[in-house]
């Protein structure tokens, strides 16, 4: 039995979360003064969470390169178990990605904002440290009460970013940014308590919040509906979908150059991934009944957002906006319940993460030099700064979808495998490409491209070194994903298939009257080991 | 008297000696005043052992009469006398800072402030209407002297007398509805007219109006919506550290007295009551989630904002009640122990650094203070957000088990109004946090005395809160135990 401790000092997954939570202690003690030495130590406790997370990765990815399910310590532990709540933290396929993109991009955000940030750096890092833990802590949690512990309390640090070195309207948009998220969140936890009484009340009144124990409840259609409901608005909030995005362009714009990424990066994800993971798994039934109207919702996401993106003067809110058109392509292949479109999915989410982080990037390292986002301050910068020229054509072409860069991975696999399932709704979205050609395009002819008319622009100095340092990873893996997508989505496959197979399997089930328990508990991690032994 | 009797009483004599001790002390050697807020200390810290010693001399966590029956001893009583003596202990550390910055440090404060617990504990854990009524005068007169014992402050005048006009109006009806009660069952005892009810084929008009006039005046002791009016001037004019106390302690009180009252007239089986008075309960309690969100909302002044959030906060509490039965006495302890942690901490807080009583606590008067004391508008803020029920806070722990409990009871309509209320909550609390550390300093601290008691209050609130909240295992445990003894 392995003690707290030694989960804390062992390769697991608990020192992979709270590694960044108990780097924050000695923040504590650094003066406000000391930005230097704080940035460096920051930066440092940054760079040994990505070596945490590799020797995890190391120590489990299967030797033909899948990743299977995880739990950490091998057994769960109990948090407060006078209510089952448990302490299970499982990595699997699904969140493998996402958690290694969480944390690779911490130490690029703190390069980022080495400048931009210049006040009171110890709270920046502890607030960026400990929005790390409450997302890895998310993406692992495989207990539904722990689940929303992790999922509120990433908000607080988010807020504070947004809120203490954010723009001028940064307190409306903080504010914001919380009570949105909190609202879908509250209607969540009542579903989650409601699950757990069903479960208590058919399992001989002891409690329960496990994920495993809550696949085993068989919902009728009408009650899974609103289960459903309170769980999709909440990950819909956060993805954000159409009609409910309209937190998302105020956060990014106040958010300082580290809080865009980071949300743009990580946190939209636990919007997708809350629907892959719970909303879609828990409630098939409902999910299903819910298809037609969740994918016009993707698709007017996608079109919508393209054509305000289009019509943009502020570069950082066209990329706000173009935020809202690809995690539509990521909802329309998460909907669309077809292998393919999950995979692409999945790798869409990373390669959101990736370009428009660097995109969020490149636009905060103009600001620090301009103070201005708007187009009609820029022009012909390629000129004056042809390095930053050449990342931002990169990072746009990624998040354009060209062939041999990233981009292009995940939206033609979501594109196909969707036409499969879904027909004709999908020609609409295809649209949306086009239109994310047109407004990317128009940022770069705006900006880098055309004469130089602005005097102020003249004098502008290059990317430095260190500017450079926290754009290559990302284009390095732009590049990566492009040329060798089935290295990335191979991982995750067996885990995907596995959740779709449960997922039609209890689709197929007949539908119950009240609800009730699944006799044999078939987690979908189980099947997945199967599938990965069989060697498919 | 018995010893077994005396034992039982051993936390009320205690804190009353306290007392006493400290009057005279006063009396003889006013010099020693600075010494008062350790002895009144010591004091509690004894009553906590006496209470101890009262509750394991039970033998089991079941519950045992004592004093000609007129008290009753077992886990439930002795959780919430604990609850009720961490009020008076934070009230006390927080006072003395204050006390001395108005210059009217007097034993007479921690005296009265002793005896106030001695009336909420006698009240709830009496099992007999007039000893009720007697214990919450000795409550209530206590109150309203320390409501005015700013003598020099006029707010505090105004507050004090608004306080006593109503209280005296609300003990009337209290009277009344003990001697209505008394008429229609023949007793005064909780176990009487339980019998007595149980006897009856239908409730007579005369025993519904009674119990009514009862809710009403533990409500107003707990300002539930529509008996609230008070608490909002009597905050805003008392002294901030005793709001700490007054605006906690006597609702823990009047809580289990509510839920004493209403588990007799509903759980004595006549068709068709216990479901009518869930109905009033439930209204009241929906009345004051909205409208405490929704006043909160609107006020300037961080006391009011927080008597307003006081409302709705006892509207969640009164979810928990809806259903009347013994499993709704845990979620009301826990409830009842984060308000005290959360809210005690953040008047403690307020009273510090605000040095000027008679004008408003402005919100705005705290802008980027959060960087001048970082120790204290931490803890602020920690409070505010375990007010808002924010995981990893006891707050949130609180509405946790209010929620599972009015879920599992079916109450999901009620449950769904309570967290979109207590999204308006968090709307407000957030206020404080975003002008602690995200807006520029507006006012220049004077005249503020920030003393180690206090600061101690306040970290103690805020580590309660955090510890209790990340680890509420042991106490959710401990409760689930002594709440299921019967």
């Amino acid at each position: 039995m392995d003690t707290v401790l030694d989960l804390l000092l062992g390769n697991t997954l608990t020192r992979l979360v709270f590694f960044p939570a108990a780097a924050c202690l000695p923040l504590l003690f650094f003066p406000r003064s000391a930005a230097r030495a704080t940035k460096v130590y920051v930066l440092a406790a940054s760079l040994v969470e990505v070596v945490f997370g590799l020797l995890y990765l190391g120590a489990h990815l299967a030797a033909d390169g899948t990743f299977p399910t995880v739990h950490d310590g091998g057994a769960r532990f109990t948090w407060v178990p006078s209510f089952g709540i448990g302490y299970d933290l499982a990595m699997d396929g699904i969140s493998m990605p996402l958690v290694m993109l969480g944390i690779f991009l911490v130490p690029i955000v703190i390069l980022g904002s080495w400048k931009g940030i210049e006040r009171n750096w110890p709270a920046f890092g502890a607030a960026l440290l400990l929005l790390t833990t409450g997302v890895l802590g998310a993406l692992l949690a495989a207990d539904l009460f722990l689940f929303y512990v992790f999922w509120e309390v990433m908000l607080i640090p988010m807020y504070l970013l947004i809120g203490i070195w954010g723009g001028e309207r940064r307190i409306y948009a903080a504010v914001k940014f919380f009570l949105y998220t909190m609202a879908g969140s509250l209607l969540m936890l009542i579903a989650i308590l409601w699950m757990a009484w069903s479960f208590k009340n058919l399992n001989g009144g002891v409690w329960s919040f496990a994920y495993a124990d809550m696949l085993r409840l068989q919902f009728p259609l009408h009650q899974q509906i609103w289960l459903f409901g309170a769980f999709a608005l909440t990950f819909a909030i956060k993805v954000p979908m159409f009609p409910f995005h309209t937190w998302l362009p105020d956060a990014h714009v106040e958010a300082p150059t580290g809080g865009s990424v980071i949300l743009a990066g990580i946190l939209l994800k636990l919007g997708t991934y809350g629907f892959l993971r719970f909303a879609l798994p828990l409630f098939p039934q409902a999910s299903k009944a819910a298809q037609p109207l969740l994918v016009a919702l993707a698709v007017i996401g996608i079109l919508y957002g393209a054509l305000v993106a289009w019509v943009q003067t502020d570069m950082k809110k066209l990329v706000a906006y173009s935020s809202i058109a690809h995690l539509g392509f990521v909802m329309l292949g998460l909907m669309a319940f077809d292998l393919l479109a999950w995979q692409g999915a999945l790798l869409q989410m990373v390669n959101h993460g990736l370009s428009t982080g660097a995109l969020f990037l490149l636009v905060g390292f103009l600001y620090d030099r301009r103070h201005t986002k708007k187009f009609e301050e820029f022009g012909g910068l390629a000129k004056v700064i042809p390095v930053f020229a050449f990342f931002l054509v990169f990072s746009t072409l990624a998040s354009v979808g060209l062939p041999a860069l990233n981009g292009f991975a995940g939206e033609f696999l979501i594109l196909t495998g969707s036409y499969r399932a879904l027909g004709w709704p999908v020609a609409l979205a295809t649209f949306g490409v086009v239109l994310a050609a047109i407004y990317l395009l128009k940022m770069l002819q705006l900006t880098i491209w055309g004469p130089l008319t602005k005097d102020e622009n003249r004098g502008l100095s290059d990317l430095s070194f260190r500017e450079i340092a926290a754009l290559v990873p990302l284009c390095v893996f732009m590049l990566w994903i492009g040329v060798a997508p089935n290295r990335f989505l191979e991982p995750s496959r067996p885990a995907l298939a596995a959740t779709l197979a449960a997922f039609n399997e209890r689709l197929a089930e007949p539908e119950v009257a009240t609800v009730t328990l699944r006799g044999d508990a078939k987690p979908a991690d189980r099947i997945a080991i199967k599938m990965a032994e069989a060697g498919r | 008297m018995s010893r077994a009797d005396l034992i039982s009483l051993l936390p009320e004599m205690i804190l009353c000696g306290g007392g006493i001790l400290i009057l005279l002390l006063e009396a003889i050697g006013p010099a020693l005043r600075r010494a008062f807020t350790a002895l009144a200390l010591l004091t509690v810290g004894l009553a906590v052992w006496g209470a101890w010693m009262a509750w394991s001399a039970t033998g089991s966590a079941d519950t045992v009469l004592t004093c000609n029956g007129l008290l009753e001893t077992s886990g439930v009583t002795y959780a919430l006398t604990l609850v009720i003596l961490l009020a008076t202990g934070l009230c006390l550390l927080a006072s003395q800072g204050y006390l001395r910055r108005e210059r009217i440090l007097a034993g007479e404060y921690h005296a009265l402030l002793l005896w106030c617990a001695v009336g909420l504990l006698l009240m709830l854990r009496a099992t007999e209407l007039l000893t009720v009524f007697l214990s919450l005068e000795l409550l209530s007169l206590c109150l309203y002297c320390l409501a005015a014992f700013h003598r020099r402050l006029t707010v505090g005048t105004e507050a004090a007398i608004k306080y006593f006009l109503m209280g005296a109006f609300v003990s009337a009806f209290v009277l009344y509805g003990i001697a209505l009660v008394f008429g229609a069952t023949h007793s005064t005892r909780f176990s009487g007219i339980a019998e007595s009810i149980a006897a009856m084929s239908s409730v007579p008009p005369t025993l519904s109006l009674g119990v009514l006039m009862l809710v009403a005046g533990f409500g107003f002791k707990m300002s539930v919506v529509p008996f609230h009016a008070w608490s909002p001037d009597t905050y805003q004019g008392a002294p901030s550290p005793f709001v700490a106390f007054l605006s906690v302690a006597p609702k823990v009180a009047s809580a289990l007295v509510l839920w004493r009252l209403l588990d007799v007239v509903a759980g004595a089986g006549v068709p068709g009551v216990a479901a009518k008075w869930s109905g009033v309960v439930a209204v009241l309690s929906v009345l004051s989630m909205l409208a405490g969100n929704l006043l909160a909302l609107v006020q300037s002044d961080i006391k009011r904002m927080l008597a307003y959030s006081g409302i709705a906060h006892m509207g969640y509490l009164l979810l928990a009640l809806v259903t009347m039965d013994r499993a709704s006495l845990m979620p009301v302890i826990v409830y009842l122990l984060a308000y005290v942690l959360m809210n005690a901490g953040a008047f403690t807080v307020i009273g510090m650094l605000y040095d000027k009583p008679n004008e408003q606590h402005l919100i705005s008067d705290l802008s980027g203070w959060g960087y001048r004391y970082p120790l204290l508008g931490g803890c602020l803020a920690v409070c505010m957000l375990s007010l808002g029920g924010i995981p990893s806070t006891i707050g949130f722990i609180g509405k946790y088990v209010v929620f599972l409990n009015a879920v599992g009871d079916g109450l999901v309509g009620l449950a769904i109004l309570g967290v979109l209320a207590s999204l308006i909550g968090v709307f407000y609390y957030l206020r404080v946090v975003y002008v602690l550390f995200m807006q520029p300093e507006e006012k220049q601290p004077e005249g503020l005395l920030i003393d180690g008691w206090g600061r101690a209050a306040a970290v103690l609130a805020a580590l309660g809160t955090l510890v209790l909240g990340l680890w509420p295992n042991g106490i959710l445990q401990w409760l689930l135990e002594a709440t299921a003894s019967k």
